[in-house]
C-alpha cells in the first residue's frame, strides 16, 4: 500500500516536471528534432547529470535499486529506429503523452490510444520476435563499469561533469 | 508574449534528476511503456483470459503478480493526476503555440486537417510503444534511467532513437 502511494506521488512529481518544463509541446520536441531548439536536450543532458552522480553515490553506500536493461543488440537497434519513427511523427514520447492527454490535447490522447494498440501488436509479434530480435546477439545487463573496467562512480563522476558541461556551457539555447 | 515554458530547462532537468535519484533509492528507477503493456494485460485477461492465457507476452503481465497494477501503474497514473492538475492551475502560463493540438508548424507543414494530425499521432504512438517494447524502454525507462545507469543497452538506445528521429523530423519539414 505504501509503494503504491510512494508510486502515485513520485508518478505526480515527473507528469509536473514535464507539462512545467515543455516537453509535452510538440514545438519543443519537434524544435529538438530539427536542431533548432535545445532546451530539451538541455533538460535531458542535465537531468542525466544529475541522475548519473546521485544513482552512483547511492551505489557506494548500496543503497541504489538498479535495473540495468539487457544489452540484446538487435532487438535495442531496430527498437529505437521504431521508436525514433514514431517519436518524430507524433511529437510526443510514451511519457509525454499521457501528461499530453491529462492536459487535454486530443494529438496526445490519439497518440496514448495509439501506444496501446502498438503494445498489443507487440504482444501479438512476440513470440517470433523473441527467437530473432531478443535471444540473438544478447549481452546482457552489461554498463560502462564493466565494459572499461573502472569504478563506476568516477566514470558517473567524469560523465556527469561532461553533459552538465554542454548544458550550461558549451550549448546554445537556439541554432538557426 | 512568452513562448518559453513555465520552468527552465536548468530547474526541470535539476528537478528530474533529483527524481530519478531518489526513486532509485527508494524503489527503482523510472519507467513508463511497461505500464502500457501491463493495462492492454488487464484488459485481455477480462475480456479474453483464454487468449491472454496463451500469449506468451501478455501471460507474464496483468494477472495478480508483481507484474500488475502495481507501484509502475500508479506512477504513470500520478503522471496524469500530477500533469493534469499543474495544467489545470497553470493554463494561463503555458505559452499559447502549446496550447491545443493543432500546433502552428505542423498546420503551416500539412494544413489544417484535424483528422490528418490525429491519424499520424495515432500511427506514431503505434510505433513507439512496439519500438520501446522491442527495445526494453522508452526515453524515461532507456534514455533517463538507463543512460544515467550508464547502461550499454541505453546509450545504443538513445543514439539510434536520436538519430532516426532526427532524420525523420528533417524529412518531414524539407524545405520543398
Amino acid at each position: 500500500m505504501e509503494l503504491l502511494l510512494i508510486g502515485f506521488l513520485i508518478g505526480c512529481a515527473f507528469g509536473a516536471i514535464l507539462f512545467l518544463g515543455g516537453a509535452t509541446s510538440y514545438r519543443k520536441i519537434l524544435g529538438t528534432l530539427l536542431l533548432k531548439d535545445m532546451s530539451i536536450i538541455k533538460l535531458m543532458l542535465t537531468a542525466i547529470g544529475v541522475g548519473s552522480l546521485g544513482i552512483y553515490l547511492l551505489d557506494l553506500g548500496g543503497l541504489a535499486n538498479m535495473s540495468i536493461k539487457p544489452t540484446y543488440l538487435w532487438g535495442v537497434v531496430a527498437g529505437g529506429g521504431i521508436f525514433g519513427i514514431g517519436w518524430a511523427i507524433s511529437g510526443y514520447c510514451p511519457g509525454t503523452c499521457l501528461v499530453g492527454a491529462s492536459e487535454g490535447k486530443l494529438d496526445a490522447l490519439f497518440t496514448l490510444l495509439g501506444a496501446l494498440f502498438g503494445a498489443f501488436v507487440f504482444a501479438m509479434a512476440f513470440p517470433v520476435l523473441d527467437a530473432w530480435l531478443l535471444q540473438n546477439a544478447n549481452f546482457g545487463k552489461i554498463t560502462l563499469e564493466e565494459v572499461i573496467g573502472v569504478s563506476g562512480i568516477y566514470l558517473a563522476m567524469a560523465f556527469s561533469m561532461t553533459l552538465l558541461f554542454l548544458a550550461f556551457f558549451v550549448l546554445k539555447d537556439r541554432y538557426e | 508574449m512568452n513562448d518559453e515554458p513555465i520552468i527552465s530547462w536548468k530547474v526541470a532537468g535539476i528537478a528530474l534528476g533529483l527524481l530519478l535519484t531518489l526513486a532509485t533509492f527508494l524503489v527503482k528507477p523510472l519507467g513508463v511503456s511497461t505500464q502500457f503493456v501491463v493495462t492492454d494485460a488487464v484488459v485481455t485477461h477480462q475480456v479474453a483470459p483464454t487468449f491472454a492465457e496463451n500469449n506468451t507476452y501478455l501471460s507474464r503481465y496483468g494477472e495478480p503478480s508483481e507484474w500488475t497494477v502495481g507501484y509502475g501503474w500508479m506512477l504513470i497514473l500520478g503522471m496524469m493526476v500530477g500533469g493534469g492538475i499543474t495544467a489545470a492551475l497553470l493554463r494561463n502560463k503555458q505559452p499559447l503555440q502549446d496550447q491545443g493540438f493543432m500546433p502552428a508548424m505542423w498546420v503551416m507543414r500539412f494544413g489544417s486537417s484535424r483528422i490528418k494530425r490525429l491519424a499520424a499521432a495515432f500511427t506514431g504512438g503505434t510505433l513507439l510503444l512496439f519500438g520501446a517494447r522491442l527495445a526494453g524502454g522508452c526515453t524515461s525507462g532507456h534514455m533517463i534511467s538507463g543512460i544515467s545507469q550508464l547502461a550499454i543497452s541505453s546509450f545504443i538506445f538513445g543514439l539510434v532513437t536520436f538519430a532516426v528521429a532526427i532524420s525523420v523530423a528533417k524529412i518531414l519539414y524539407r524545405k520543398t
